[in-house]
């Protein structure tokens, strides 16, 4: 296939496609526009690039794609950077940017990316309040005055706990809290998170769970003071920083008339609802599920670059996709179902807390919280359908292997 | 600073000498004496590891009166105003001993002239009656007095030894290995055995008699007449030194080779060769033991015995004789100093003449004049209330008498029981009032008798612990708060030596083989350095050997050929229980239990029962199962084993309510004893024998013991820096699991659990800072508990902060199993052995080149030909 290839947004999602596109043969012209100053770099990464184990320039994701060699004549992709597009005439395949650009395209993808999903407090005008979401927002977190102050991080989910982690590696006394009981309560069950969270205290991070931002306090300056929260109590902070998840951002995808919900909707092949569009990565939305993990936008990636490269790939599909943690010394992982609770494996204490949940001699889910041994054996398992039965009694000490190389982390 | 002290070995009648290596005045190890007569070096696995059973692990350290700490002075107070009291209120005899063959000579005499010369009472009996009593009657019945005629030298140059209700190889493993290198030395020498099971001893045989339980009588019967049939006899012998024969021997009239063969349920064949190899040698050996003792017809079968060689006047010769073996270090000791209650001392009894010539001696105050009442009949006196004060010496009667049920009536009821010991926790110690520390073996002076009448002195080899006091000193200040110090004026074992080998001596003139007058004399250095002596030895020098000149000690200077109607034991029940040792355990296991590489050859309590009995009953190797009989139960682990013949079964006698559940084997022996030694018929009994359902199976290492509450089964040996139980229960593991969570947790511990409740496996490790505490398994299957031996080195191991959770895995893939133990010097185990055997090993010698089993006390020698035997087996086929 030949033609101009416009991305639209230039996050993590854009640079696999990139990766994908690079490792086929193809005539494409490929352009790409970001609206942060910086474009493709590996966002998974900024929670330790806050905490100082990592340096921006672990971030770049283009270094890592590898160089076209024979047979891609294709000129290398024109990245613009600090540019939104404002418009898209879908009928003509036109974009326009924000400084009135018109670039024209034969296909476009959706990359857009998501947005950070704040709680109903009116937060306008206060200082001290921040997200934590770009390579910008790292720099600035990086640059406060930590020593002596507190923060408070709205969200226990992956991505609040590894701010978190980043903040008190910087110094800040950090606070979780957390609408429900039980920390990254959508990927463990509640034993787990318990576990996580004892893992965590004795890292320093302090947590206040059950509870949601009511209101803000300021001092006369205008900076936050503290929070209030629906139980009534209230805690000090210096810094506020939401990581309460993410929104799909569809807003240009909805008024260039695409069909959404939550997400650009997509099927299988990734195509938006008119012809010539696609979508990947965060903003889209495949059947009920939107994305949040690395693992499947890879995949879309994969599967988009294939089509876009003339070949006929095999259709995308859901899969499951284990949770890991990346807190240094901290392990996590999570795969399959683990609502049943009729039938599991159970080893529990000393820092350790691992459930394998078994229907019918197979495994279908697997928690792992202090010790991630094992964790893509389990997915493996949990895949294949495999009959656990002879294997059953040393199931949980399973097999050494590296967990890094196929399991998903937070995107 | 490092030195060498030669002692004796406390554990079987050998009475091995042994060399303890001492440093900075800690034992550090222990061998073989090269130069004790009865040992020459040589030792086997339980006195090799006595080092490792000096700690203070378990000792009893100070005197406690109803569980409070007391001094001395109170507790020997208390305790003489309770024996006196109960004296004046409720006689002489409501006052009792019960002392034991572990006690030293010194002790026993103290003990015994205690209560024989100044409590107007013979209520001091022994555990020795459970042990030989039945050879001693056997003795003074045909020889005039208890004199044991031969020796370790005549085992090792008879031409035919026969050993009866004997498994040497593994009770006393040294005696066994003599003849064994005898035998290998290429010296003519035949080897029968004669025992209801195939034991280890068999190995050596060259012919094994597995004879109907208690049927030895019909057989050494049979032999006397077939004897006199085939003109055997030493018609001048019978003649000129025996009376009885013709009535001996018309009692045998009906006892032809079939009748026998009838009675024994053996071959004719096989009779008839055992008999013409008899026969045919006259130097032959007949060694007893417990086998033919433990009955209550032993007695008579003993004298069976003795008559065949009083008849052939095979006996005070060189390489013949009938020679009862014993099993305790000093039952022989206790039997010179009269520590029967039917003996009252240096070999005399209760004659008028023999009272008044020891009352003279002892210018004792309050001489008993009758004997006093046998173990039995002891306990069954406390039982009924006729005992109130009842001191235990150095023994564990609630384990090792018939009948346990009965003897725990008896301690409830008494009024006072008083157990001196070494060991704090004992099935008897629960019922004392009074405990008393006594000095253990290393820690007392002293001597004892050896099977073969050697006297061999145990020697102190370091300071008593805590408040630990040797027994006779413990006896000695009693008397003294008695009011009898003038009478008891010991201040050294010495002492009490010099005063025992006065009395052998005081008007014997030559009327008492028991003789040691020579040593009379001795001054406390020779006393320190005596070297091991054989009696009699009278002041006035040796009258040569014993009855090599036909002279016996009866008052017509004749033996007696005693007549014996033999009778058949019955039992109701349709399983036979045979009881008795196991190679490396001793007694209730209070020093042998306490040594890891002991506890391995045997691990669990374990019943041994014929496999086709196993099999109509539908169980299986390992299964559990129960032995009930009207007495009592015992629940063990099914060991099949071919050498249990069928309908019969085998119940080790070591363990106590300390180390398992149901286990004690003397509960289901009745209180039958023998009518002239009062032995109890521990080796016969008759029981129930079913499956036990066990829903649930336990594995659990731990630092601290444990006795897990009301469990089906449980039974703990010792492993390396802890404990490893077996468990089983009816229950399923979810409820066993709570009950000894119950029990192992404590404050200060951290867990890591495993639970897969679907399959009831249910796994735990508490452990702090960096050690393991305990290691809990429970699993509906055995099969899928840890390996043993993975369990067994958990205390040697010391987790990584965050790894303690593998530890519930049950396994460490990078350790190589080494199987059962074998060898338990080398701590050589049968996956090695199957290894080096596959690896091109194809003897004993070569497996001991390869790693050293076998090489040191022989004793897994018999065990080691079997796997090479089954390794060419299993190539053949």
């Amino acid at each position: 296939m030949s033609g101009r290839l416009l991305i639209v947004g230039a996050g993590m999602a854009a640079a696999y496609l990139l990766q994908e596109l690079a490792k086929r043969p193809h005539r494409l012209q490929v352009t790409v526009v970001g609206e942060e100053a910086e474009a493709c770099y590996n966002r998974v990464l900024l929670s330790n690039v806050l905490s100082g184990e990592n340096s921006e320039t672990d971030l770049d994701m283009l270094a890592t794609a590898p160089a076209s060699d024979d047979g891609n004549v294709a000129a290398a992709p024109r990245i613009i950077t600090g540019r939104r597009i404002t418009h898209i005439d879908s009928k003509l395949g036109v974009a326009t940017t924000d400084d009135g650009e018109r670039l024209a395209y034969d296909a476009l993808v959706f990359a857009t990316g998501a947005n950070v999903a704040r709680p109903p407090v009116d937060c306008t005008g206060v200082g001290g309040v921040r997200e934590f979401r770009t390579v910008a927002d790292t720099r600035e977190l990086r640059a406060l005055e930590a020593t002596g102050r507190s923060a408070v991080v709205v969200g226990g989910g992956l991505l609040g706990l590894e701010a978190a982690h980043g903040l008190n590696a910087l110094g800040f006394h950090t606070r979780v809290l957390h609408r429900n009981p039980v920390i990254m309560n959508r990927q463990l069950d509640a034993e787990g998170g318990r576990q996580l969270q004892r893992d965590l205290e004795e890292r320093g991070l302090h947590f206040k769970l059950g509870a949601q931002i009511a209101a803000l306090d300021t001092d006369t300056e205008g900076h936050i003071r503290g929070i209030q929260l629906d139980d009534g109590s209230s805690l000090a902070c210096d810094l506020l920083l939401f990581a309460t998840g993410i929104t799909p951002n569809i807003a240009l995808a909805q008024a260039s008339g695409l069909a959404t919900e939550r997400g650009i909707l997509v099927d299988e092949h990734l195509r938006c609802s008119e012809p010539g569009i696609y979508a990947l990565g965060e903003c889209s939305q495949f059947g009920d599920t939107c994305f949040g993990l690395v693992a499947p936008i890879r995949e879309q990636a994969a599967v988009l670059a294939a089509q876009l490269g003339g070949e006929s790939p095999a259709p995308f599909r859901l899969q499951d996709y284990p949770t890991q943690l990346k807190i240094s010394g901290v392990e996590i992982y999570r795969a399959g179902e683990l609502d049943d609770a009729s039938e599991q494996i159970l080893v529990h204490g000393s820092g350790v807390y691992r459930r394998l949940v078994i229907r019918n001699d197979r495994l279908i889910g697997a928690v792992l919280v202090g010790d991630k041994r094992g964790g893509t054996w389990y997915s493996d398992l949990i895949s294949q359908g495999r009959d656990i039965s002879s294997i059953r009694s040393s199931l949980a000490f399973g097999r050494e292997e590296s967990a890094s190389q196929s399991a998903a982390v937070a995107a | 600073m490092q030195r060498n002290s030669n002692t004796t070995c406390p554990y079987c009648g050998v009475g091995c000498g042994v060399t303890a290596q001492l440093e900075d005045d800690k034992v550090i190890a222990v061998s073989g004496d090269k130069k004790h007569p009865a040992n020459f070096g040589r030792l086997c696995v339980k006195g090799t590891a006595l080092a490792e059973t000096l700690g203070d692990e378990g000792r009893l350290l100070y005197p406690q009166l109803q569980g409070r700490r007391v001094d001395w002075d109170q507790a020997l107070g208390t305790l003489a105003s309770r024996i006196r009291q109960a004296q004046a209120e409720h006689g002489p005899d409501s006052v009792a001993f019960y002392l034991s063959g572990q006690l030293l000579t010194e002790d026993y005499y103290v003990a015994n002239k205690l209560v024989k010369g100044y409590l107007n009472t013979a209520n001091v009996d022994t555990n020795s009656r459970l042990c030989m009593s039945s050879a001693v009657a056997a003795h003074k019945r045909a020889f005039g007095e208890d004199i044991v005629p031969c020796t370790y030298e005549d085992v090792e140059a008879c031409e035919l030894l026969v050993m009866v209700g004997s498994n040497a190889a593994w009770t006393h493993p040294v005696v066994y290995q003599r003849v064994e290198a005898a035998k290998r030395a290429g010296q003519r020498k035949r080897i029968v055995v004669i025992d209801p099971r195939r034991t280890a001893s068999c190995d050596s045989a060259d012919l094994h008699l597995q004879l109907r339980p208690g049927s030895d009588g019909h057989l050494f019967c049979g032999l006397l007449k077939f004897l006199a049939d085939n003109g055997a006899l030493d018609e001048g012998f019978i003649a000129r030194h025996t009376e009885g024969w013709e009535a001996a021997l018309e009692a045998c009239a009906g006892l032809g080779i079939s009748e026998v063969a009838a009675a024994t349920g053996l071959a004719e064949e096989d009779l008839r060769r055992f008999y013409q190899w008899f026969t045919d040698t006259p130097r032959t050996v007949t060694m007893f033991s417990q086998g033919v003792k433990q009955s209550a017809t032993g007695t008579d079968k003993c004298n069976a015995i003795i008559n065949c060689h009083l008849a052939t006047g095979r006996i005070g010769h060189p390489g013949a004789g009938p020679f009862s073996i014993t099993g305790q270090p000093n039952a022989m000791g206790g039997r010179e100093v009269g520590g029967l209650a039917n003996q009252l001392a240096a070999h005399m009894d209760f004659t008028a003449e023999d009272v008044d010539r020891v009352q003279r001696f002892w210018g004792a105050t309050g001489m008993a004049s009758q004997p006093g009442m046998k173990a039995v009949e002891l306990f069954d006196a406390a039982a009924e209330g006729r005992i109130k004060v009842l001191w235990i010496m150095a023994t564990n009667p609630a384990v090792s008498l018939p009948d346990s049920a009965r003897v725990r009536r008896a301690l409830e009821r008494c009024d006072f029981v008083v157990v001196s010991d070494c060991t704090a926790q004992t099935d008897t110690a629960d019922f004392a009032d009074l405990l008393l520390p006594a000095a253990p073996w290393g820690e007392k002076e002293g001597t004892v008798t050896n099977s073969e009448r050697v006297i061999s002195r145990q020697r102190q080899l370091v300071e008593a612990m805590g408040e630990a006091r040797p027994d006779w000193w413990i006896v000695t200040e009693l008397a003294h708060k008695l009011g009898l110090a003038e009478y008891f004026p010991y201040r050294s074992a010495a002492d009490v030596f010099r005063e025992h080998a006065a009395l052998s001596g005081y008007e014997n003139q030559g009327r008492r083989a028991f003789d040691i007058s020579a040593l009379a004399q001795l001054s406390d250095v020779d006393y320190a350095a005596l070297a091991p002596r054989r009696w009699p030895l009278p002041a006035g020098g040796s009258r040569g050997e014993l009855f090599s000149d036909g002279h016996f000690f009866t008052p017509s200077g004749r033996a007696r050929i005693v007549r014996v109607e033999p009778e058949l034991p019955t039992a109701q029940g349709k399983l036979l229980v045979n009881t008795g040792r196991l190679r490396d355990q001793w007694h209730t296991m209070t020093r042998t239990g306490r040594v890891p590489r002991l506890s391995q050859h045997r691990d669990f309590f374990s019943i041994a029962l014929n496999p086709a009995d196993a099999a109509s009953a539908g169980f299986g190797e390992g299964d559990l199962v129960q032995l009930e009989n009207p007495q009592g139960r015992v629940r063990g682990i099914a060991n099949l084993d071919a050498g249990i013949a069928p309908g019969q079964s085998f119940v080790p006698i070591h363990w106590s309510g300390q180390f398992s559940a149901e286990a004690r084997a003397s509960g289901l022996i009745p209180a039958l004893t023998d009518p002239h030694s009062g032995q109890p018929q521990s080796k016969f009994a008759g029981a129930r024998l079913m499956p036990v359902t066990a829903n649930c199976w336990g594995l659990l290492f731990s630092r601290r013991q444990y006795r897990p509450g009301e469990l089906d089964y449980w039974s703990r040996i010792a492993v390396t820096g802890g404990y490893l139980t077996l468990l089983a229960d009816g229950a399923a593991s979810e409820a066993v699991y709570a009950e000894l969570q119950a029990q192992l947790r404590e404050a200060a511990l951290d867990f890591a659990t495993y639970e897969d409740s679907a399959k009831g496996d249910f796994r735990e490790i508490g452990h702090r800072e960096g050690r393991l505490e305990y290691a809990l398994f429970l699993n509906p299957e055995r099969a899928v508990l840890p390996e043993r031996g993975w369990m067994s080195a958990l205390g040697a191991e010391s987790p990584e902060p965050g790894t303690v959770h593998n530890y519930l895995a049950g396994f460490s893939p990078d350790r190589e199993d080494s199987g059962r133990l074998v060898c338990s010097c080398w701590e050589v185990g049968e996956a090695q052995i199957g290894r080096a055997i596959a690896d091109g090993a194809d003897s004993v010698e070569t497996l001991g080149k390869a790693l050293r089993c076998g090489t040191q006390c022989g004793s897994c020698i018999p065990e080691l030909r079997e796997l090479l035997a089954r390794a060419r087996d299993e190539q053949a086929a």
